[in-house]
């Protein structure tokens, strides 16, 4: 069951398209990551999403309801965080949260704070002022907040930016742990690749407003024909980056490490040309494409 | 209309409140410092010039009196910059509440705060000077909720300039209500303006409202059209301001909310 459709969503700012004629849904369940180079037009999506930015035109179904009439009980059960957005930096943790739970009617408000605050590993920030807590701690306050109100759908802008890598880990097992016991429907945006990959049932590619792809973290990548070879050169760095000259293949040289990009089904070749060459290598490792890969491609041809 | 979701808004101003010196100094240094002032002034004024015993009671009372329409714009438009100074819109309307509910919020915490300055300065008015300002009776309460209504239509009037024009014109936020204060004739009668200051007052609410609290002061009573014609223009200069406001917002959610700062 689809919990978000998205059909032909345009916002247009003056001359210039900001979000051009997009559609897509999500369904009950699905992490869904919305990927896209800055200024791809992500962000103005999101907003959209939210209702916190009007679209030129287009339509927004939350739960098989208008968005613009059934605007308070879809945003009952949705919720956002944003590393880049801010709570008063004058009140205290509990405060916000105490505010947050007001704002969504909670039951228990008390019980559901003690809960929260738990779960995100923030009991000893409870009552330190906002302005207090370094960007990992507001980064996990902001999802305290967004999770505050068992939401059905979830919005996260780069949830995981500024963590430590312990408690980003820990953040991505929770948010797969909430799609699994509560069907929580969610839509990521990320410049962390593998993130998306980890957490990710689907990625859509978001580029100049326009959507450019839409697969599998895994489907993605395998549009990309090139892996990445990586040789420690015992005897023939010379001939070898002759040779990659020659062919005009990608590399990058670190002391006698060399990095070259070969297309995936020409790797056993490339090698016994290179042996042809009397290059000796100790070491070899075969990196496959990643969605990091689709992504740097995307980027440089624009 | 969800009154869970307009006592969160009002919730939050008051844990704000609590934790901004500058905004309880605010609402309670400044009427201070107005009693003192203009108090003094009046108290020297009455002990060179015997005749004019009444000086202190219209002092004191336009003082009193005045806090209400300051703190009521007041509140409407510096809760409004702290959000924006805060960032904060956005995780706002993000959630359900409603624009409606948001602006009765800011209406419900103008007057919890004038509420507070004004009892503050009528308890210092009282304690300086001996000046009671019950003597005005039942009239007190159109007098009030009339003052209360000015506070409000400026206030909403300055906030819907900035959001459409963002922080760049937030002074407004502690100037505009003194733009209306001349034409008030808060302290002096409306006969002593120029003529064509005269002709500002006749379409400035407060002005009728001042006016009649002298007359109360003077003779016990107050005519009711100057009490009526403040009412109407309040309500006209209130449906005008809101809807502007409205229009604003509006704006704002075309160019992105996160964008107004």
């Amino acid at each position: 069951m689809d919990v978000l459709t998205v059909k032909n969503l345009t916002k247009k700012f003056k001359n210039f398209i900001a979000v051009n004629n997009i559609s897509f849904s999500l369904k009950e369940g699905e992490i869904l990551g919305f990927l896209g180079p800055n200024g791809a037009g992500k962000t103005t999506t999101i907003q959209m999403l939210l209702g916190v930015l009007t679209p030129t035109a287009g339509a927004i179904k939350y739960f098989n309801q208008d968005f613009t009439k059934h605007r308070e009980e879809i945003l009952e059960q949705v919720n956002f965080s944003s590393t880049y957005t801010k709570l008063p930096w004058r009140l205290t943790v509990r405060e916000n949260l105490t505010f947050a739970s007001f704002l969504y009617q909670i039951n228990n408000r008390r019980a559901r704070i003690n809960k929260i605050v738990k779960i995100f590993k923030i009991e000893r920030l409870i009552n330190q002022a906002m302005s207090e807590l370094s960007a990992g701690q507001l980064t996990r306050v902001n999802l305290a907040k967004a999770f505050i109100n068992y939401p059905k759908v979830l919005l996260l802008d780069e949830p995981t930016a500024s963590l430590d890598p312990d408690v980003a880990d820990y953040i991505r097992h929770f948010l797969l742990e909430e799609r699994r016991k509560f069907k929580v429907s969610i839509i990521i945006t990320s410049h962390n690749m593998a993130e998306v990959e980890e957490v990710c049932d689907r990625v859509i590619f978001i580029n100049d407003g326009k959507i450019i792809a839409d697969d599998t973290p895994d489907g993605l990548a395998k549009t990309i024909k090139t892996s990445h070879v990586e040789l420690l050169i015992k005897d023939g760095l010379k001939r070898t980056i002759e040779f990659c000259q020659n062919r005009q293949m990608q590399y990058v040289l670190e002391g006698r490490y060399i990095v070259i990009d070969v297309v995936e089904r020409e790797i056993p070749v490339f090698l016994r040309e290179l042996m042809d060459k009397g290059v000796y290598y100790d070491e070899i490792s075969i990196d496959k494409p990643t969605l990091q890969d689709y992504f740097l491609q995307i980027t440089r041809k624009t | 209309m969800k009154i869970h979701r307009i006592y969160a808004v009002v919730l939050r101003f008051l844990f704000l409140f609590r934790r901004s010196y500058d905004r309880i100094s605010d609402a309670f240094y400044w009427p201070t410092i107005d009693l003192l002032l203009w108090g003094l002034t009046s108290v020297y004024f009455r002990s060179i010039m015997p005749g004019a015993s009444r000086v202190i009671l219209v002092i004191m009372s336009g003082i009193l009196l005045w806090i209400i329409v300051w703190r009521g714009q007041y509140e409407i438009t510096v809760n409004l910059l702290e959000d924006l100074w805060n960032e904060n819109l956005i995780n706002m309307f993000v959630s359900p509440l409603r624009f409606i509910e948001w602006i009765i919020a800011l209406i419900v915490i103008g007057i919890i705060k004038a509420f507070l300055s004004f009892s503050f300065a009528m308890f210092m008015a009282y304690l300086l000077y001996k000046v009671k300002i019950f003597f005005f009776g039942y009239y007190f309460i159109p007098i009030i909720l009339l003052l209360i209504m000015t506070g409000w239509w400026v206030g909403f009037f300055v906030a819907g300039l900035i959001l459409r024009f963002g922080t760049k014109v937030q002074t407004f936020a502690w100037t505009m209500v003194a733009v209306i204060s001349p034409f008030s004739a808060i302290y002096y009668p409306l006969s002593i303006l120029p003529n064509w200051a005269q002709i500002v007052a006749k379409i400035t609410p407060t002005s009728y409202v001042f006016e009649g609290a002298r007359e109360i002061i003077a003779r016990g009573s107050v005519s009711p059209d100057k009490l009526i014609i403040s009412l109407v223009l309040n309500v006209v200069y209130l449906f005008l301001s809101l809807w502007f406001l409205r229009r604003s917002f509006k704006k704002v959610l075309e160019k992105g909310l996160v964008k107004v700062y």
